[in-house]
């Protein structure tokens, strides 16, 4: 059994690349908390209202975790969650702008928050050692939202024809660029793959698929290659940010002035 | 999307009676279950489960809140 990492045992490009990897889980899971928080009223039933509303603020309580892991590295977690520009963000690109109707936000949850999932699974099975102690509870909560995307799925699958196209077209548009934020081909994936700390990148993509795929399925959608066009390496994302108006939102600005740590 | 009426009941911990704790309406026994959960996770259940109200068999009277909907 290969033996635990602790935050001191990573060099400087190592710990570079996990702390990368816990930004790209902590914005998406604010990003994806404020697409969720936007269909508490107003989605199709005032159950799938309040689910949508525990998703949200699960997604939040698990970011401000992923944040707080950024103290091992001797970094304040307050400054990165309040005052970062939009451009600074690591969130999936799929979040960068708001779920159209309630289609899009199913798909939100069966394509991103899926692979969010799939991430954070590997990233506690891995050897960093503070992943995998603070990781259990999240999936366990996580759990609710993949069975939440394979109802609606299916549901919008088997409802009208509009129904079925509208599920469709939202996860055939988001599925590409989240697999590429999820599986990321380039040097910071190669070392946290050779140190053990996370799969490689095709190891992601067919956790993703074995897992995913028949849900994708029922809506008439095959799992498809990751699109890596403009990838950032820097940041771990594609090109562009989340919208000023959701990153205001996620940093607290309206109500910065009674903010009290 | 036709939807049912679904009766919550949970438990707070192990070897404690199960109580009614609400309902839900949803589509079908997987939203049930998540719907549940959502809205009733106020408590740190140690378990909850979902009953289809139309599968409940009332026993004593024919008034009370689950009469005249379950199986006979």
């Amino acid at each position: 059994m290969s033996v635990p990492l602790q935050p001191a045992d990573l060099d400087d490009t190592l710990r570079a690349d996990v702390r990368r990897l816990l930004l790209a889980l902590a914005d998406t899971k604010r990003i994806l908390g404020i697409r969720y928080s936007d269909w508490l009223l107003g989605a199709p039933s005032l159950e799938a209202g309040i689910a949508a509303s525990g998703m949200a603020q699960d997604e939040w309580g698990h970011a401000r975790l992923l944040y707080a892991l950024l103290k091992d590295f001797g970094e304040d977690p307050v400054p990165v969650e309040h005052d970062r520009e939009p451009e600074a963000y690591v969130s999936c690109d799929a979040l960068d702008v708001p779920a159209e109707d309630w289609a899009d936000v199913v798909a939100l949850i069966a394509v991103v928050d899926s692979a969010l999932t799939v991430v954070l699974e590997a990233f506690s099975e891995g050897r960093y050692a503070p992943a995998g102690a603070r990781a259990g509870k999240m999936i366990a909560e996580e759990a609710f939202h993949g069975d939440m995307a394979r109802a609606w799925v299916r549901s919008l699958a088997g409802g009208t024809s509009e129904s079925r196209a509208r599920i469709a077209d939202a996860c055939n548009s988001r599925l590409p660029r989240t697999l590429a934020w999820m599986a990321p081909d380039d040097d910071a994936a190669a070392r946290l793959a050779e140190a053990g700390i996370m799969p490689t990148t095709d190891e992601l993509l067919e956790r993703f698929a074995d897992r995913h795929a028949n849900m994708f399925a029922a809506a008439g959608v095959q799992v498809p290659a990751p699109n890596r066009e403009g990838w950032d390496a820097a940041r771990g994302r594609g090109p562009g940010h989340p919208g000023l108006e959701a990153v205001e939102r996620a940093r607290g600005d309206l109500n910065r002035e009674l903010f009290v740590e | 999307m036709k939807e049912s009426v679904y009766d919550v009941f949970a438990r707070k911990e192990r070897g404690d009676s199960l109580q009614h704790i609400g309902y839900i309406d949803a589509p079908d026994d997987e939203l049930a279950r998540v719907y549940a959960w959502n809205t009733y996770n106020e408590l740190n259940w140690f378990e909850m489960c979902v009953v289809r109200r139309s599968a409940i068999i009332a026993v004593n009277r024919t008034d009370g809140p689950f009469a005249g909907q379950g199986a006979r």
